[in-house]
């Protein structure tokens, strides 16, 4: 009874009563569309079926199997958004310690980086194609680009909250400034550097397969737009939807990985 | 114990200037010698300036008038040189930290080579009576134990000077009676100079040799009142008559609350 009653208290709970709904009310759906459609696979195929093709031994592409062509695009897609994604996370921290730094280089920059922030994608897709003149290398550039406006400004937050008692502390230890940084300010915001790549990694891989439909070549977005255009079938779209969000999933989780593992003393509290 | 002034505040006054241009005076004209070893509490309501003076010691404020020597030298000189150790009224520790990294870390800062900083700290843990939780991380300590995790951080620069501004004023009264014991016991044993700002008579009155007693509007020191309970102070002293004699003689020497 208590074991039950701690199971109904538990996140695990929550996540299977949300997957559980989810799938629920996808196959409902899924069988009216299949009893009232001609082509129930173009609106919204079972389940099954997406699962069911990705294992499937038919070729989809050429040579290749859903399970190969998925791999591979992924592969792709995933190295261009993890490229930017560094990319704008060591941008996104520099800038953040510049303006902590400089109260001239915050107000300078601080109000405007919300700006890049709030142009549309796949309006800025076509600027940065025609700056750098490769379709990859402007996928990569927009993935930065979404990653370093969260991580600049939790970063900054984070080393704005440390408390100024932890200043003068410091102040009385006659600590210099790079000691005031590396034992202080950058240890106490990593918490708030993790909620910023925690935003900003599903942020780069959604990015990155937006700005794949914009041409050809390889990559989970190239595919899904060749899919709905009726190049392969329809499955391969519902496939790369499934593995974007898993994908999508997957990042935030090894963000959370990855900040247990730095933060042990987080873990143990929650342990408690 | 020597009589040689370690802090001299000589007609010290700190006027603010509040946002919308109107001068607040926090200080005025405060005179005072502490000696060397001394332990002297700074007592008084809120607002009457007593952090503030803790704060011009430790070189945290600028006094905007007066004079003040710390050793002979100016307050920067003396923080320069690291002879202050500070507690605040909250631990102000490093929850990435554990508890004897806590304590390491102004010894980090020093420079102090690795094996002699793992020494100090032990011994001051040691001190302070939290050798067991030494691997222990802040949030997993009661509000008593991060407090003296505080102190053996402070006292861990081997400071001369102790500087605490309520230290124990967020903990409840069996902790604190705890705390103020072990605190007594630590500045037998290293003569530190301590200056205690507190908001309580008792513990001023059990604690100091001395008690500087402030007022506020404008924050002023209205008396200087000497405790000549015998040391080391038990437990027990504060049952005695003489001790209630001076918690009323602290307490009639407040003017304008």
């Amino acid at each position: 009874m208590t074991k039950l009653k701690k199971f109904l208290r538990s996140k695990k709970m929550v996540t299977i009563v949300w997957v559980i709904g989810i799938l629920v009310i996808w196959e409902i759906f899924a069988f009216i569309v299949q009893e009232t459609k001609r082509t129930p696979i173009n609106v919204l195929p079972h389940v099954w079926q997406i699962i069911g093709s990705f294992f499937s031994d038919n070729k989809v592409s050429g040579q290749l199997t859903m399970a190969e062509l998925i791999g591979q695009s992924c592969s792709e897609t995933l190295l261009r958004a993890g490229l930017g994604f560094l990319i704008g996370t060591v941008v996104g921290y520099i800038l953040a310690l510049l303006m902590n730094l400089s109260g001239v280089v915050e107000k300078i920059a601080f109000p405007y980086l919300m700006l890049i922030q709030m142009i549309p994608i796949l309006g800025m897709a076509p600027i940065i194609l025609a700056i750098t003149g490769d379709i990859n290398t402007s996928r990569i550039v927009i993935a930065a680009i979404l990653t370093f406006y969260p991580v600049s400004t939790n970063v900054l937050a984070g080393f704005k909250a440390v408390e100024k008692e932890k200043h003068e502390l410091m102040y009385s230890y006659a600590a210099n400034k790079f000691q005031l940084y590396t034992k202080t300010l950058i240890p106490a915001c990593i918490p708030y550097f993790f909620t910023g790549l925690k935003i900003s990694a599903p942020m780069a891989i959604t990015a990155s397969i937006l700005v794949d439909t914009l041409q050809g070549g390889n990559g989970l977005g190239c595919m899904l737009s060749q899919s709905l255009k009726g190049g392969m079938t329809r499955l391969v779209f519902w496939d790369i939807v499934l593995m974007s969000a898993i994908i999508g999933i997957l990042s935030y989780w090894i963000m959370g990985v990855i900040e247990r593992l730095l933060c042990p003393y987080k873990r143990k509290k929650s342990e408690d | 114990m020597d009589t040689q002034t370690e802090i001299m505040l000589d007609n010290i006054g700190m006027t603010y200037k509040t946002t919308d241009g109107r001068d607040v005076t926090a200080l005025t004209s405060v005179s005072l010698n502490i000696q060397k070893g001394e332990f002297i509490s700074l007592l008084g309501p809120s607002d009457c300036g007593k952090t503030t003076l803790l704060r011009i010691m430790a070189d945290l404020l600028q006094p905007t008038q007066g004079t003040i020597t710390v050793g002979g030298e100016t307050p920067r000189q003396a923080r320069l040189k690291q002879r202050y150790g500070i507690v605040f009224q909250s631990a102000v520790l490093y929850d990435w930290r554990t508890v004897k990294k806590n304590v390491m870390l102004p010894l980090e800062i020093m420079h102090v080579p690795k094996a002699e900083r793992s020494e100090r700290a032990d011994k001051m843990l040691e001190l302070v009576g939290l050798t067991d939780f030494a691997n222990h991380y802040p949030n997993q300590l009661s509000g008593g134990m991060q407090q003296r995790v505080g102190i053996a951080r402070a006292l861990a620069l081997q400071p001369e000077i102790l500087l605490m501004d309520e230290p124990f004023s967020a903990l409840d009264e069996f902790t604190r009676e705890k705390l103020h014991m072990d605190l007594l016991k630590i500045w037998r044993k290293t003569n530190k100079t301590i200056v205690f700002v507190t908001h309580n008579i008792q513990e001023s009155v059990f604690l100091s040799d001395r008690v500087c007693v402030l007022s506020p509007h404008p924050g002023r020191l209205s008396a200087v009142i000497d405790i000549d309970l015998p040391r080391p102070r038990t437990m027990e002293m504060r049952n005695t008559p003489e001790f209630t004699e001076l918690v009323a003689k602290v307490r009639g020497s407040f003017e304008g609350v």
